[in-house]
């Protein structure tokens, strides 16, 4: 089925780079980060939607809304599937979390997941969440949400 | 068995039945006609917990179900090797159905039943998290479900799937479901 070779194919690209820019620092001085205020080893990586790069938007890839309710508009370098980090982007196209999708078989399996990349930012809080799967990750797992906005702002993605 | 959208179902009959000239007959029929039984595809907030409601169901021969997406992204899948390779468990004569993914909310998908048998189908993101229900069509006694391993060994049957733990633990027996005719998933709010 399409479903299915979709994905096995972004299953088995490997594994990708991840540049991130420096949002913790841009926030604390502007509400809307700048492009000016990436951090220095982000050269690519734009802290406004699209991140461009290796980076595809996840409704592109599989079948998901553009914007999922509480989450974000998301990409995700195919090749880092199925862990990600998926990058979520608000309504306005800020960066505002990295989010990783661990299948609980794998963590039944004790599989390490080693070398994730992160954003080059202070976290402001972390949500790991149950979810009972999705296209793309088509069995439970969690996501491990490193949020960089408050929790309040995090809630404004309810819709 | 009939699958698709009830609406374009019912509209080609209308134009047979116009080109014959019994468009009267045709008005009765459809103002006769029974609504679809309803499936919902629903989901909490945050992705947690998904299901089936109701995810068990009665219903005569002829029946037209429809499925409709409230949360999240489903699918209603039927358990048929021609879906991934998963394992027969509707009646012998009886046609597949897929709905793909159903990703707006609101989104629906409607299969008309005739075959009589037990029918079982998934959500084809949500199986492992045992998303999926079981539909009894016609006699009011005596059908059993399949049990989950009676094709190991068959030939033939070397690429099935193997039905998911959470979703083998999830159906409701179809002695349940012929004695409620509608059964709700366990914990669910009605």
């Amino acid at each position: 089925m399409k479903r299915l070779a979709l994905a096995t194919l972004v299953t088995a690209l490997g594994v990708g780079i991840l540049s991130v820019p420096d949002i913790a620092a841009a926030q604390r001085e502007s509400p809307l980060p700048t492009a000016s205020r990436m951090h220095p080893d982000s050269s690519t990586a734009p802290l406004q939607e699209p991140p461009g790069g290796k980076y595809k938007k996840v409704s592109t890839l599989v079948p998901l809304p553009d914007f999922i309710p509480g989450l974000g508009t998301l990409y995700v370098d195919p090749a880092t599937l199925p862990a990600g980090p998926f990058l979520a982007y608000d309504h306005q196209g800020h960066l505002v979390s990295s989010i990783y999708m661990i299948p609980l078989k794998d963590m039944n399996a004790q599989k390490a997941f080693n070398g994730l990349k992160i954003a080059h930012a202070t976290a402001d809080h972390v949500d790991i969440v149950y979810n009972a799967g999705h296209p793309g990750v088509a069995e439970p797992h969690y996501h491990i949400v490193v949020w960089y906005v408050s929790a309040q702002r995090a809630a404004q993605l309810a819709k | 068995m009939t699958s698709g959208s009830r609406r374009e179902f019912l509209k080609a009959g209308g134009l047979v039945l116009t080109g014959l000239g019994v468009a009267p007959l045709f008005g009765t029929r459809l103002l006769g006609s029974p609504e679809p039984k309803l499936i919902e595809m629903r989901s909490d907030a945050l992705g947690s917990r998904v299901w089936f409601d109701p995810i068990g169901l009665y219903v005569p021969p002829g029946t037209t179900v429809r499925w409709l997406a409230r949360e999240n992204v489903h699918t209603t899948t039927a358990y048929h090797p021609k879906n991934d390779h998963h394992a027969l468990r509707i009646p012998d004569g009886a046609a597949p159905w897929d709905s793909g993914f159903l990703v707006k909310p609101g989104a629906t998908f409607d299969v008309t039943l005739t075959v009589p048998g037990v029918y079982d189908y998934y959500c084809a993101p949500h199986e492992a998290a045992g998303m999926v229900g079981r539909i009894v069509v016609g006699k009011a006694s005596g059908m059993k479900a399949r049990p989950f391993d009676y094709w190991v060994g068959r030939p033939g049957t070397d690429d099935w799937r193997h039905v998911p733990d959470a979703a083998r633990a999830a159906f409701p027996s179809v002695e349940r479901i012929l004695a409620e005719r509608l059964v709700h998933p366990r914990g669910e709010q009605k």
